[in-house]
């Protein structure tokens, strides 16, 4: 059986200098270029001290000077830059070069720029190589300077191999649709949407709550400025509503999503709420009726549920809206405590607004674009046993607080004690509950706005209620932003006070329901138990439930912390590795207000690129079926994620064809096929035998 | 200058046998891991090679015996955890083949520690510095592979 | 009841059989009731007690640890046992030796000088854990094996703090004992008993003896254990249940001495969990060595006798 294998790698082998016959006239644009003898220009970078300091760069100069194949050599401080192009540039053109490797950093950094470089000198941009002897070389061996210089000698010998073997590649260019999708309706959903909006782009956005809005809406007052947040919110809920470039899709989801960059085909389930807006009745004939918002139907439901949107703390019926300010002014039924009793049907009258018996539809739209701003959940706290959250009354979350001294809220706006509903005297603030968590029950990271927001608290303590004291215990305050620091000395002037430790524990006074915290109080140098009437855990974030489910969807991966990833933290925050999804907001990662707003401006610019030039280049990595060699067994149809190979007929034969436009080039059909019938472009099995064997047979020895 | 490492790093004289080791990366997950582990100036031994693909199922199992047949000390093949594989479903594909791989191994007398893969994700950067030093481990332990005796 | 399906090597401490015999006695007995049987571990040492040994001499203490363990490894038997800190120092010395060479052959140094090697072949339990596990007893059989229901008495438990802590240094098979804020498998232990298990305020706070506090600073050691009092007296209590003989000794005997140095009694029974199953079963207070205690039982036998 092995001796039968090695058959078929020398018959690659045999093959690997040309291409099968009908590809190269599908592609040829230079044909000098490919049938010639291969004369590869090696270029190694010194990157400053990076590279040049961990290994030993002339040694590796002359080594590469005997690699088979390799018509000029050089070295430069930093290819990259003007004059490094240059140099390879002016070496392409003087020693009429078939191929370029730089030793250099990391292709994922730099391949575009020297393909670039490549594709000025005169060459196809694609019979460029990079050796990485910088991320995964000098950087990662910075005490084996021998190690180094080996490894960077087989690095370019490897480079060389394949180099010599790349083939003249053109990009194919696909139409993008006109048209933009966003997932996520809390503020960076709506501002992304509006600047898609606003820029003549269609844009459909998603929400899987029944209003748009998100945490702002949940929020009272807002840090540094103290602008009531419902306030600064609903004029841009409005203008959401309103504009003629969204398609606002409330109490939907994202159900599957097929596609790639430019043609996206997004299902979307739009969950049934049980109620016609006024555009739908006009559609199923009814005149002048569909929901008005009036709430007619709320009063004679006997059902009541705790609203979510108070976080449970005020009652609502199984026909409900959240609050009086939701866009759209719909109603929405509960189906989870919906009786069908009918009395709202009933209540509703003329307008006919209730459909008992609606289902979940499912609508499919094309989009080039696509935006994730699917937000955050506080973390469940009560895993933090020593802090008591569910178990003590008087232990709440900062979002509990939030709707607790919001005036709209279920209090309207008086702080009290869920125990006796009395005003409390003195109330405790923990900060980073359940951040900066190494214990493995929380979460390492530091959720950002906590600080800030317990200072508002604070503020809104001594505001709302003469002679009430905050007592904040903190590890540190974080106030990084614009106005922040100005703020902390604000909270500080007004007589909040602050306690530098962390609570060990929590207790409660069985008789008064008031809280004992026991904490340290690190700048005293003592231990302290302070009995409180009140405690507001400023609890950790972490990304939405279903966020996980829907960045599958949409092939974005996590971070190590959870968050949604981006494609590089400095230099593509807003983007993905998915070509044409693009992130916004918290769940990236936790933030303040205006830097959420910042990054859905900025990914609703990367967003709109692509549609306004009207065409995205796709990478040419795609399958080729070398038809000779296949025998038409269809096995690899199958491998396929994307459906792109089908079996066709071809001059009385079956073989198998590849649709390009849905080919991403994964490779997993070539790695696959035993008869070595599918040439992967830029990683096609000769050029990869090629690396291997350069490693392991070639160099010195 | 980061801290020095905590594998040995040994005196490179000529005819010392050293390992050569190939590794075989996806590009979006264990190759970008890999350069996290980079500029995060993680230390590891530098015996391993690197070659990228675009995804671990790209990898033929041709391509590890074919490195084996060549001399090679070690295989590592890298890819994306299972579910987060940047082509869907990639890597569960060359997961099956490199399984193969090993059960062949075993059949042939090629001691299968040779061979290993790993799932590491663009994130992990240090995890890949443990990998590495690891791998290296286990290679020096077994020694230099059999064909290249068989080669000479 | 049932024959011995298992059989522990019973390793019994300082403080049981010399200050609280009872104890001894009822583990035995309300142990074969329920179908497990605690053979003697002959030779055994002090633990040795963690606080005062772990804090002066770390060879020391691993050393006569493994000692204890080697003599259940000749025996071929699993240890069990009735003392927090006991549980210490044998379950974690014996966790620790398992995972790591380096120490293991350090210890076995020493014990060649005595013929002994630790090689690790054998597990330790606490008798609560057996008491709560189903694989070996369980709460139902506990409940059904009671004749003499403790009915009315209000028990209050104190659980200690070495045997669920370090959290990230315990291995349990029941995952609810590994709840070190707030757990109630104690309390599940003594309802089932017949008896009405009563929460009080901070009740995971240590006795105050453990870590050689008691040894070295007796007026802090008892200020602890002072507090706790305070809070039981809060919530009205017939007795205090515990699993550790040192915690016990702490509560029962510093009672007396709290009554010296700061002049308040409170009269508050103190018996370990086995001397309150010892009479659930029926065993007479004279088998259990009641008289014993410093602070005289009476008042919580006439409860429930």
């Amino acid at each position: 059986m092995m001796a039968e294998k090695k058959k078929t790698t020398t018959k690659k082998t045999d093959a690997k200098k040309e291409a099968p016959a009908k590809q190269v006239a599908k592609k040829q644009a230079s044909p000098a270029a490919t049938q010639q003898k291969p004369s590869i220009g090696v270029f190694i970078c010194h990157c400053g001290t990076n590279i040049a300091g961990s290994m030993d760069i002339t040694a590796v100069q002359e080594y590469a000077k005997t690699i088979p194949n390799v018509g000029y050599v050089d070295n430069y401080k930093y290819m990259c830059s003007m004059p490094g192009q240059a140099v390879i540039n002016k070496a392409i053109k003087d020693n009429k070069l078939t191929g370029v490797v730089v030793a250099a950093c990391s292709p994922r950094l730099h391949e575009p720029t020297f393909r670039t470089a490549t594709k000025e000198g005169g060459l196809n941009p694609f019979r460029f190589e990079m050796a990485n002897i910088r991320e995964q070389n000098s950087w990662v061996h910075m005490h084996d300077q021998d190690g180094a210089t080996e490894k960077a000698k087989d690095a370019i010998r490897i480079a060389v191999a394949k180099a010599a073997l790349l083939q003249d590649l053109f990009p194919k260019a696909v139409p993008v649709e006109h048209a933009a999708m966003v997932v996520g309706a809390g503020v960076a959903g709506m501002q992304a949407a509006l600047d898609l909006a606003n820029a003549g782009i269609k844009t459909y956005l998603v929400e899987s709550m029944p209003t748009i809005g998100g945490r702002m809406s949940q929020l009272d007052k807002t840090f540094p400025t103290l602008d009531c947040s419902q306030c600064i919110l609903t004029p841009k809920m409005v203008d959401v509503g309103r504009a003629s470039n969204i398609e606002l899709m409330t109490y939907s989801e994202v159900d599957s999503v097929e596609g790639y960059i430019g043609n996206f085909d997004v299902t979307i389930r739009k969950k049934a709420r049980g109620v016609l807006s006024m555009a739908d009745a006009e559609t199923k004939g009814i005149v002048g009726g569909g929901c008005n918002g009036c709430g007619d139907c709320e009063a004679p439901c006997p059902v009541i549920k705790p609203n979510e949107f108070e976080v449970g703390m005020k009652p609502r019926k199984a026909i409900y809206i959240c609050h009086p300010q939701v866009v759209p002014l719909l109603y929405t039924i509960d189906w989870d405590s919906c009786i069908k009793c009918g009395l709202c049907v009933t209540a509703c009258g003329e307008k006919k607004a209730i459909e008992l018996e609606a289902k979940d539809e499912f609508v499919t739209v094309k989009v080039g674009t696509a935006i994730l701003a699917t937000g955050f959940d506080i973390f469940p706290i009560e895993k933090k046993e020593e802090w008591g959250y569910k178990r003590f009354e008087n232990v709440i979350t900062s979002l509990e607080f939030e709707r607790l001294i919001c005036a709209s809220g279920p209090t309207s706006g008086h702080l009290v004690r869920p125990s006796d509903g009395e005003t409390p005297k003195k109330v405790g603030f923990i900060l980073c509950a359940g951040s900066r968590d190494n214990t493995g029950i929380g979460k390492p990271y530091c959720s950002r706005f906590c600080c800030m927001y317990s200072l508002k608290h604070a503020h809104q303590i001594i505001e709302k209620i003469p002679g009430c004291l905050p007592i904040i215990f903190y590890m540190d305050i974080r106030s990084f932003g614009k106005m922040y620091e100005e703020f902390y000395y604000r909270i500080q002037d007004e007589g909040a006070r602050f306690i530098r430790g962390r609570v060990a524990n929590i207790l409660e006074d069985p008789k008064t329901k008031n809280l004992h915290v026991y904490a340290d109080d690190t700048l005293l140098n003592r231990p302290i138990d302070m009995e409180v009437d009140l405690v507001v855990l400023a609890a950790a974030v972490q990304p939405k439930e279903d966020t996980n489910r829907t960045r599958k969807l949409f092939g974005v991966s996590c971070s190590m912390d959870g968050w949604l990833l981006e494609a590089h933290p400095k230099l593509n925050p807003c983007g993905t590795t998915t070509a044409g999804v693009f992130l916004a907001g918290v769940c990236q990662g936790p933030k303040d207000i205006p830097d959420t707003v910042a990054s859905a401006e900025g990914a609703a610019s990367a967003a709109s690129i692509p549609i306004h030039m009207g065409e995205v280049e796709l990478e040419p990595y795609f399958a080729m079926c070398i038809e000779e060699r296949c025998a038409g067994c269809g096995m690899c149809v199958s491998l396929c994620p994307y459906s792109a190979l089908a079996l066709v007929e071809k001059d009385g034969r079956t073989v198998m064809e590849v649709t390009e436009a849905k080919c991403k080039g994964c490779g997993t059909c070539g790695g696959f096929c035993p008869g070595g019938a599918i040439w992967m472009n830029h990683f096609a099995t000769p050029q990869i035998v090629a690396q291997i064997d350069a490693f392991l047979l070639g160099g010195e020895q | 200058m980061s801290a020095p490492p905590e594998f040995p790093i040994p005196k490179r004289e000529p005819g010392e046998w050293q390992p050569k080791i190939l590794g075989i990366l996806c590009n979006w997950c264990s190759y970008a891991g890999a350069d996290l582990a980079g500029g995060g100036r993680i230390q590891y031994p530098p015996d391993v090679r690197v070659i990228r693909v675009m995804c671990t199922g790209r990898i033929d199992a041709l391509f590890v015996l074919k490195a084996f047949a060549d001399g090679a000390d070690g295989v590592l093949v890298s890819g994306c955890h299972f579910g987060d594989c940047h082509y869907l479903a990639g890597n569960f594909k060359g997961a099956k083949r490199m399984f193969m791989v090993k059960r062949l191994m075993k059949s042939i007398g090629l001691d299968d520690r040779r061979f290993r893969m790993t799932f590491v994700s663009a994130s992990e950067g240090a995890k890949w510095g443990a990998v590495i030093t690891d791998v290296v481990k286990t290679i020096n332990e077994l020694g230099p592979s059999p064909i290249k005796e068989f080669n000479k | 009841m049932s024959e011995s399906k298992f059989k522990f090597a019973f390793y019994l401490g300082c403080i049981a059989p010399n200050r609280y015999p009872g104890c001894e006695s009822a583990s035995i007995k309300a142990m074969k009731k329920l179908g497990v049987e605690l053979v003697p571990l002959k030779g055994a040492s002090c633990c040795p007690a963690p606080g005062a040994f772990g804090s002066i001499d770390l060879n020391v203490f691993y050393a006569m640890a493994a000692r204890n363990l080697v003599l259940a490894e000749q025996m071929k038997m699993d240890i069990a046992l009735l003392c927090n800190g006991c549980y210490k120092s044998i379950w974690e010395v014996n966790h620790k030796l398992k995972h790591n060479k380096d120490l293991r052959d350090g210890v076995n140094e020493v014990l060649k000088e005595i013929d002994m090697e630790y090689k690790g072949t054998i597990n330790v339990y606490h008798t609560a854990e057996l008491l709560y596990n189903d694989k070996f007893i369980g709460v139902e059989k506990v409940r059904a094996s009671v004749t003499n229901p403790l009915t009315g008495a209000r028990i209050a438990v104190h659980y200690g703090c070495h045997l669920t802590k370090p959290h990230k240094d315990r291995e349990f098979e029941k995952d609810v004992m590994l709840n070190t804020e707030h757990p109630v498998w104690m309390e599940e232990l003594v309802a089932a008993l017949g008896a009405t298990p009563v929460e009080y305020r901070n009740k995971m706070q240590c006795c105050g003896a453990g870590g050689g506090v008691r040894g070295y600073d007796i007026v802090h050691a008892l200020d602890i254990a002072n507090e706790k009092l305070i809070n039981l007296k809060e919530v009205g209590v017939d007795a205090l249940t515990d699993i550790c003989p040192f915690c016990q000794l702490q509560f029962d005997r510093g009672q007396i001495e709290i009554k010296e140095k700061f002049g308040v009694s409170y009269d508050l029974p103190v018996l370990h969990y086995a001397e309150l199953l010892g009479l659930a079963q029926g065993m007479s207070p004279q088998d259990l060595g009641l008289d014993l205690h410093g602070i005289s039982c009476e008042s919580f036998l006439q409860k429930v006798l």
